[in-house]
């Protein structure tokens, strides 16, 4: 240990770091859930258009219920690939919340959004109010997911 | 609080990035560290074997024969004293160049 300079301290040092970063690369979440559940949106907006209520309801739970199935696997963003799994600390226990909560905002955003639609007029606004939060999703995860991954990197470098 | 603690099997640089690729992640397949690093499958088997038998890293075999690897409590233990000891080492140095500094006297 004495005969280690600072230099190759730094080094070593950077060696960690650079391998800490390529496992926070991995952090993220299959870019099928996005657009499962974005193409899930739309179909259940779809469906409101019908105005039966009981369908609209039971698509709803089916909804629901695949997702509950699937999510937890996938959304806390530690096994994009089935090369590795992230350690929970590394990427961020808050993650999968994050992700739920921005669901439930999105289930706000398209209430608003049908309504203001239908206010102005719209002849199918439960379904465009869908396809809009559609898009929010598929653009909006991934980019939650980087935010995630830098988020990681900062956690690294400051302890 | 961990305590600094240099560890000469850990230091090498292949070493020194399998460990720290292995500490970020609960487990991590053979081929993924083997693309990372760059490194045939005998080279890396032969530094796995290595920080096996010192007890810091696990390999497991899959139900789809592939192979994984962790690291075990004791290397992460390892691999935390370690890299508290090269923050000793920098940061004494930075401390020292810093004292240096204040003690030259000013033109």
């Amino acid at each position: 240990m004495d005969e280690l300079t600072a230099e190759q301290a730094r080094a070593a040092l950077d060696t960690v770091e650079r391998s800490r970063r390529r496992v926070i690369d991995e952090i993220d979440v299959p870019p099928w859930y996005w657009i499962s559940v974005a193409a899930g949106w739309i179909v259940l907006g779809v469906i409101a258009e019908l105005d039966h209520p009981l369908v609209t309801t039971l698509a709803t739970l089916a909804f629901g219920a695949a997702h509950s199935m699937v999510a937890p696997r996938v959304i806390n963003g530690r096994h994009r690939s089935r090369r590795v799994s992230v350690r929970a600390d590394v990427a961020g226990s808050h993650l999968a919340a994050v992700v739920l909560a921005g669901l439930v905002v999105l289930v706000g955003v398209t209430i608003a959004a049908a309504l203001a639609l239908n206010a102005d007029g719209a002849r199918h606004p439960a379904a465009e109010a869908a396809v809009l939060v559609a898009i929010i999703i598929v653009l909006g995860g991934p980019l939650l997911l980087a935010t995630a991954r830098r988020r990681a990197v900062r956690t690294g470098a400051a302890s | 609080m961990t305590t600094p603690r240099f560890d000469d099997l850990i230091h090498p640089s292949t070493r020194l990035s399998i460990v720290s690729l292995l500490a970020a992640a609960d487990w991590v397949e053979f081929g993924y560290l083997r693309d990372q690093l760059s490194l045939s499958d005998s080279a890396l088997s032969k530094q796995l074997s290595t920080l096996e038998e010192a007890g810091y890293v696990a390999v497991d075999r899959t139900v789809r024969r592939r192979v994984r690897a962790r690291l075990t409590r004791n290397g992460h233990a390892a691999f935390q004293g370690h890299v508290a000891a090269l923050r000793v080492i920098v940061s004494t140095a930075d401390a020292a160049s810093a004292g240096q500094a204040g003690n030259r006297p000013s033109d």
